[in-house]
């Protein structure tokens, strides 16, 4: 039914969008169809409706012409609706009496019949105007923002962006699963292209983080869930035991001395297993906290209850262990998020023909990683399994990247990365080296240099990808010793065996194990390949779908630290830009309650998903809070009394909006 | 060398690319993966990287008077591992073979004979039709040849050109139909009126003729009521799986591998015999690494007491190929004549390396390549070539000697 309120005026503006629309919708035509539509007042079409002259139009028409309503037919709501309901507030109009029709994404795009589109956007058109017709004034809402940040992941990305917000005077929580932060960068021994060594650019910073005094560090914990929305984020993290109070331990590391295992014989997953360490450890010695962890499944006090405690005697009157150390769950209002997980090094003992895992001397090269760094489990020799020091080393490129069955992807930094590597393993050892690649990507500041330079060092370069990694003749399958390449040298055009002793394979960078439990607890997307995915891929990297969410590093795709770096810091700045601005206006359509109607019977508590419901026991009705409010409907489609409503969704404007479409189809 | 430019090669790539075999070749990174892998490769003066390498500059004409294109016998290892995803296999090679079949370039002789005899007999050998039944002569167990009697069965067993027609094999087919029969399955053969599935000829670029072959097979298959058609020819089952389909025929098929290791439990109070023998396993390729169907055969072996189960250091994806597929049986000469190694041989000196006596297949093809491979590389005394039916079949005391 048409409403047939003498007092609405509507005023209509079809945007050309240049040719976008006007290409394929006759907008003449379509003006000509508004102006025969009940209320409207008066119908316009102009070039760019968004320019300062297409707003000023909808202004001086309000104003001069008492339009009390307005519909704009252009692009998507998503670009220009808050540019309208902005104009439409200039002239003194509630900013909730416009309304978008979506002629260009919705009709122009996809339609190539030119009646077709009109008669379609007619439709849209009318709806629009049938649906405002039933608008009513709303006021604007706005809730606080907890001037607080939380960062997740205190790899370098994590670290960085927490230093930026803490120096900012903004308080930070950083949250790391592991005993210690780092992340990779904590790994390596020197960093491509310059070959800094990575211990002395990074290990300032993580002490920086645990000397702030606007940073809350939070190791050995992981994120249990978030409830509430930008601005006012409550978040649940899972503390680990570490079996020793981190207020009390001073980081002497006695108690490993003490411990009752004299030797260490349990792998340090730190070190890609090469390494050792005891139930009682630190992944690495500049850790931070510099604070060890008890391995539960390993330590005889904890596993069997039975134990002489060295470790404890040790620690003395410091008095730091606690056996009896619960998980726990602590919780964090936040005002926003920073992602910044990381990526997991790709497992190459599925592709059968490199043979990892079955010849003890091909390597992944975060192992050799280890074996290169002087903190690492050779103290930085670079030695085969045997102890002796490879003569040959074959580095194969592209491992589980660039490769259909495994990931499609270039892994950007593998190719620097295995230059370093080269450059590492010539340095330490004058090994020949065979570098075997398929394109050698060396697109950054000063990476061709380095390129040139390794080359210039004597690597040899084979342009191919390696079809078969065997034991060298005579020496049986499990050689302990050398090993053939096969490969098609293709520039060389003819099939090469290469005898080496040692293989590392350049794996892929990969998204995290539980990437995808991540992604679900923070609502975010994900891309097809896992890494987590950004708003828009040009013009908003760092922010994602769920607001007051952002990504730094590389969970959000593969790149070296540099770009990680840069990224943390932009996410920094975001979130900063965020809570900063104190508080945040709320969508207009979220639900409220007709008090008079409420039964108080909690249908809608029980089914809203956001947590936005609650009881008001005195008065048996419930209340909505706007501020967690996501405008899903939910309640307002279940209440068995009609109590529920939404704003800017009330069935009368639905069914308007509805009858609209169908009108004019 | 200059390169003429025409851009007939690209075209064809083009072309492949759309027809959904795979990814578009076009999309090679020349990366040299399949000339590596290829255990033909460093024969091939053009390996495949190359091929599409010429192809797509232009250059088809050294890429079709190649006498590699006639070197692929279809392993598959290419295109498992290709990192752009490309079916050199099944796509490539056989376009490639087309179109220089239909410029006038002749394959190996052998094949064209091969060609002829499917053509004219409906099988690889050159057999009358009529001699089809041979293989049952002497059998104690009953054949029904629904080709003459047509009735419902839940298994329509296509016996295939090397079990009805060649001796060694023969045995073979005897015994699957005993094992068959003790299963309690109702099952059928087609008789004089089978013929090849044809998959060599596809593979071989022989669409036409492939074409024919679906048509008559699908007329015999839609006159029959079966449940599933069951293949001892690994090249038949993957010709039915994925070529008929693309013609609208689509049948259930199963390897009978996989056949038989869905009734494990039935067959395991069939076991009484414990055969004793250190048994390795070549995979196939069709199923094998094809069809990533790896488990079931060594499931059936497993089933065997007394059967002790090693592994060759070539295995599953990475197994070496016997050399016979995709019209490879009749390549032999053809690939030594320009310097290639029959796989065969290799293979069985890989299989004596790991430790077993027995030699367990489970293609038709194979039996006898490798028994020949063992003879020309003196391994005869020392290692026994059996399809996976046999040893079975002797465990179930359903071999030859209980019969005679
Ligand atoms: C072998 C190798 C060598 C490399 N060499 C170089 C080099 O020389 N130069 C260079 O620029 N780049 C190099 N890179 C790339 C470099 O590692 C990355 O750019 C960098 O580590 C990315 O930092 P990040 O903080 O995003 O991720 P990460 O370093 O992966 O850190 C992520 C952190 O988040 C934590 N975390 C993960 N999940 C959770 C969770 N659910 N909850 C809480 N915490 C979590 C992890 O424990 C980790 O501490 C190399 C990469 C590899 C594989």
């Amino acid at each position: 039914m048409i409403t047939s309120d003498e007092t609405l005026r509507i005023g209509v503006y079809v945007c050309h969008c240049g040719s976008n629309i006007a290409g394929t919708v006759d907008v003449e035509a379509l003006t000509k169809f508004a102006e025969g539509l009940p209320h409207v007042a008066l119908a316009r079409h102009y070039k760019y409706m968004c320019s300062d002259p297409g707003q000023e139009l909808v202004k001086r028409d309000i104003v001069e012409f008492g339009l009390n309503r307005i519909v704009v037919a252009a692009c998507s709501p998503n670009l220009h609706e808050a540019t309208f309901r902005r104009a439409a507030e200039d002239a003194g109009l509630n900013r909730f009496l416009v309304q978008i029709a979506n002629i260009r994404e919705q009709v122009a795009w996809v339609t190539e019949d030119r009646q077709e589109a009109l008669e379609k956007a007619e439709s849209h058109l009318g709806a629009a105007v049938r649906r405002v017709a039933r608008h009513v004034p709303l006021q604007r809402q706005f809730v606080r923002i907890v001037p607080r940040a939380m960062v997740v992941g205190g790899g370098i990305a994590g670290i960085q962006a927490a230093l930026t917000l803490a120096e900012a005077g903004r308080e930070v929580i950083l949250v790391e699963r592991e005993p210690s932060i780092g992340g990779h960068m904590a790994m390596f021994d020197k960093t491509f292209p310059t070959l800094d060594c990575a211990a002395c650019i990074l290990t300032p910073k993580m002490t920086a983080v645990k000397l702030h005094p606007n940073i809350k560090l939070l190791t050995y914990s992981t994120v249990e869930s978030v409830e509430g929305s930008v601005g006012n984020f409550r978040i649940k993290v899972k503390r680990k035991p570490r079996y020793i109070d981190e207020s009390l331990c001073v980081g002497c590391m006695q108690c490993i001395d003490g411990c009752a295992f004299t030797r260490a014989k349990f792998p340090n997953a730190f070190d890609q297993g090469l390494g050792l360490r005891k139930p009682v450890w630190i992944p690495f010695p500049q850790a931070v906290p510099p604070v060890p962890v008890v391995d539960p499944e390993v330590c005889l006090q904890i596993a069997r209850g039975k134990c002489k405690q060295g470790c404890v005697e040790a620690c003395g009157e410091r008095n730091a262990f606690r056996f009896d150390q619960q998980e726990r769950i602590e919780e964090y209002e936040v005002g926003a998020v920073v992602v910044a997980t990381g990526f997991h090094a790709f497992d190459p003992s599925v592709i059968s023909y490199y043979g990892y895992g079955k010849y003890p001397n091909v390597y992944t090269s975060l192992e050799v990683e280890r074996l290169l760094n002087a903190g690492g489990p050779t103290s930085g020799k670079l030695v085969l399994r045997d102890g002796s020091t490879p003569k040959r080393v074959g580095i194969i490129h592209c491992v589980g990247s660039r490769d259909a069955n495994y990931h499609a992807y270039c892994s950007r930094v593998c190719c620097m990365y295995a230059l370093k590597l080269a450059h590492l393993v010539r340095e330490k050892t004058e090994a020949e080296v065979y570098n075997c690649y398929i394109d050698i990507r060396a697109a950054g500041k000063g990476f061709e240099e380095f390129y040139n330079r390794v080359q210039n060092e004597g690597v040899q370069f084979v342009r191919g990808k390696v079809a078969d990694i065997t034991p060298a003749a005579g020496q049986g399958t499990s050689a302990e010793g050398g090993l053939v390449m096969k490969v098609d040298d293709t520039l060389l055009g003819s099939i090469r065996e290469i005898n080496v002793d040692m293989v590392i394979l350049a794996v892929a960078l990969e998204p995290q194990a539980d990437a995808n439990q991540v992604r679900r607890t923070f609502g975010i997307s994900c891309s097809a390949e896992g890494f987590f995915l950004e708003k828009h891929p040009k013009l908003a990297p760092v922010n994602t779908a769920n607001d007051g969410v952002l990504v730094a590093g590389a969970c959000q795709g593969a790149k070296d630290i540099p770009d990680t770096v840069a990224q943390a810091d932009a996410a920094a700045a975001k979130a900063l830009a965020l809570i900063d601005a104190g508080q945040i206006e709320l969508e207009p359509n979220t639900a409220w309650i007709e008090e008079d109607i409420c039964s108080g019977c909690k249908t809608c508590i029980n089914l809203c998903p956001y947590q936005a419901i609650r009881a008001d026991e005195e008065r048996k009705i419930a209340v909505v809070d706007p501020a967690l409010c996501k405008g899903c409907g939910t309640c307002v489609a279940a209440c068995p009394s009609g109590a529920a409503r939404q704003h800017l969704f009330g069935d009368e404007q639905i069914s308007e909006e509805l009858e609209g479409l169908m009108n004019y189809v | 060398m200059t390169t003429v430019e025409s851009h007939d090669g690209k075209r064809l790539l083009e072309q492949l690319g759309a027809s959904d075999y795979g990814k578009p070749p076009l999309g090679c990174m020349q990366c040299g993966l399949c000339a590596a892998t290829c255990p033909l490769g460093p024969a091939m003066e053009l390996p495949p990287r190359k091929l599409i390498l010429y192809a797509a500059a232009g250059n088809l004409e050294p890429v079709l008077s190649s006498p590699a294109l006639w070197m692929c016998v279809a392993c598959y290892a290419c295109s498992k591992r290709c990192p752009r995803g490309i079916e050199l296999t099944e796509g490539l090679w056989p376009a490639l073979r087309d179109a220089a079949m239909q410029a006038g370039i002749q394959p190996p002789a052998e094949l064209q004979e091969t060609f002829q005899n499917v053509l004219k007999y409906g099988n690889v050998l050159g057999k009358s039709p009529r001699q089809r039944l041979d293989w049952t002569k002497g059998l104690d167990v009953r054949v029904l040849d629904l080709s003459r009697e047509p009735r419902p069965v839940d298994v329509l067993w296509l016996v295939g050109c090397y079990p009805s027609y060649y001796p060694r094999n023969q045995v073979v087919a005897r015994a699957f139909a005993r094992i068959l029969t003790e299963l309690g399955v109702s099952w059928g053969i087609l008789g004089a009126r089978e013929r090849s599935p044809g998959e060599c000829d596809r593979m071989f670029g022989e669409e036409g003729l492939f074409e024919t072959l679906v048509e008559q097979n699908r007329e015999l298959f839609d006159k029959q009521d079966f449940g599933k058609l069951v293949v001892l020819d690994p090249h038949a089952f993957r010709a039915l799986q994925s070529f008929y389909p693309r013609f609208g025929a689509w049948y259930p098929v199963q390897h009978y591998t996989m056949f038989l290791a869905e009734h494990l439990e039935q067959l395991r109070p069939l076991i009484v015999r414990p055969v004793e023998a250190v048994v390795t396993y070549h995979d196939n390729c069709c199923v094998g690494r094809r069809c990533g169907c790896y488990d079931p055969p060594r499931e059936l072996l497993q089933l065997i007491p007394g059967v002790k189960l090693v592994e060759m250091a070539r295995n599953r994806d990475d197994s070496l190929c016997c050399g016979g597929g995709g019209g490879g049986m009749w390549l032999d000469a053809h690939i030594v004549a320009h310097g290639g190694q029959r796989l065969s041989d290799e293979r069985v000196r890989q299989a004596a390396a790991s430790g077993a006596d027995t030699l367990a297949v489970s293609c038709p093809y194979e039996l006898s390549r490798f028994e020949d491979a063992a003879k020309v590389t003196g391994l005869e005394e020392r290692l026994k070539v059996r399809d996976i039916i046999e040893l079975l079949a002797e465990s179930m005391e359903l071999g030859e000697r209980s019969v005679s």
